[in-house]
């Protein structure tokens, strides 16, 4: 006999995602911190293995924006900084 | 049509626990076969409608939320056709992007989404409002909440490891879904100009108040303010935390008769619910706070939540002094959404 799955198909993500950059040499890096504790601390570590590895620069350090965190967007302030001065961005990290 | 059929040796609740299993699908409880009979007796609950239709698309997985998926899993869940209706506006409501699905259903925090129906399809479909609302016992209650969960499960990928990492999970997270009881309630309701509608609120399993003496709102509400000024709380740290209040019915009487009303209510517990600014500020590095709460001084009192308005109050349960608090997530916003009728 037939029943149904209940999972339904998958949808298009609403955007895609970035492509990544072939080389990294030159290139802006900023560290967005998601408020998670040390964050901040492993990505700015992070962030300067891979400049000094790469000749990437770590140009930006910054949170979010007030009242913003780990579970939302960044604000629309730091949005526009980020988009205006770097050209890549590392961010994420969990409890 | 967008679902997949499945071909099963029998329609026995083990053959498809089985099934289910192997391709980790389920809540760990039996489940009502889906077969096209039972889903097309589901779907005609909801009229002359497109059962193909993609009501949401579903974080994190991205699952897309037709109307015969959803009575698919209403099917699995026990619910009786007539809750077709709630489960889908539900799932619309689960959508809107105050709500923040994606973070609800990745968290580690324990949270869950509380449907609240109000209105007249709480009384045709037999939901419960009164007496042990929270409880068992009720098939419209159970089952509806039972089919959100599964929703979220499989549509959205809300499984425990991949798309929900919730530290220790919660009993919420299975079931989770009461009518407002409106006869009781002296206020307006959670919906008022709406014949029928839902309310999603995600957030913590209720916790329970008691004020057995007081015929005085202030005192009833001090108790509260009590279960709200805690610092476990993700909204301690979170300013745009919503805490919903469930007022059991004597409690509301005591309240409105001395005139006070829900604003009243939320104005008070915005007072009277804070903690020393210093002891939040000595035990939390990340805060999500506007500047204003930034600035209040070590040694006043912070209130727990950044305005009156994150608190929301309704009426369900039935005799007894008894009363609830529900927490939220922190970075969610609860909605109300008319039924689909």
């Amino acid at each position: 006999m037939k029943i149904y799955a209940p999972d339904g198909r998958i949808g298009v993500p609403p955007k895609p995602r970035a492509p990544s950059p072939a080389v990294l040499t030159g290139l802006r890096v900023a560290v967005l911190d998601n408020g998670k504790p040390n964050a901040r601390l492993l990505l700015t570590r992070a962030a300067e293995q891979l400049a000094a590895r790469t000749g990437a620069v770590v140009e930006l350090v910054t949170d979010k924006g007030p009242g913003h965190n780990a579970a939302t967007a960044c604000s629309d302030l730091v949005l526009d900084r980020i988009t205006e001065e770097v050209d890549l961005v590392l961010t994420g990290s969990a409890d | 049509m967008s679902t997949d059929v499945l071909e099963i040796a029998d329609d026995s609740p083990e053959a498809v626990l089985a099934l289910y299993e192997t391709r980790g699908w389920g809540d760990g409880l039996p489940m009502v076969p889906p077969t096209p009979a039972r889903v097309d007796a589901a779907l005609a609950a909801l009229g002359d409608v497109d059962p193909d239709e993609v009501i949401a698309t579903l974080p994190p997985r991205l699952g897309e939320a037709t109307r015969r998926v959803i009575a698919v899993n209403a099917v699995l869940a026990g619910c009786p056709p007539a809750c077709l209706p709630v489960l889908v506006s539900a799932v619309r409501a689960l959508a809107r992007p105050e709500v923040n699905l994606r973070g609800v259903n990745a968290t580690t925090h324990p949270v869950a989404p509380l449907l609240i129906v109000s209105g007249e399809i709480a009384e045709q479909a037999g939901y419960n409002g009164g007496l042990g609302a929270f409880g068992p016992g009720n098939r419209p209650n159970a089952t509806t909440g039972r089919a959100l969960r599964l929703v979220l499960m499989h549509v959205a990928g809300a499984v425990p490891g991949p798309g929900d990492a919730s530290t220790q999970g919660g009993p919420a997270k299975y079931a989770y879904c009461v009518a407002e009881h409106l006869a009781a309630t002296p206020w307006e309701g959670l919906a008022p100009g709406l014949a029928s509608a839902v309310t999603i609120h995600c957030g913590e399993a209720p916790h329970n108040f008691h004020d057995m003496e007081s015929g005085d709102p202030g005192r009833i509400l001090d108790k509260c303010a009590s279960a709200m000024a805690s610092l476990g709380q993700n909204n301690v740290v979170i300013a745009q935390g919503e805490y919903l209040v469930a007022l059991g019915p004597e409690h509301a009487a005591t309240i409105a008769s001395a005139g006070w009303t829900t604003r009243d209510v939320a104005s008070y517990l915005f007072e009277r619910a804070r903690l020393p600014a210093t002891e939040i500020r000595a035990n939390f590095t990340s805060i999500a706070w506007p500047p204003w709460m930034h600035a209040v001084p070590d040694g006043e009192l912070m209130p727990m939540t950044g305005s009156p308005d994150n608190i929301k109050v309704f009426v369900c349960g039935g005799a007894g002094k008894h009363s609830s608090v529900i927490p939220s997530w922190g970075m969610t916003k609860s909605v109300t959404v008319p039924v689909e009728s």
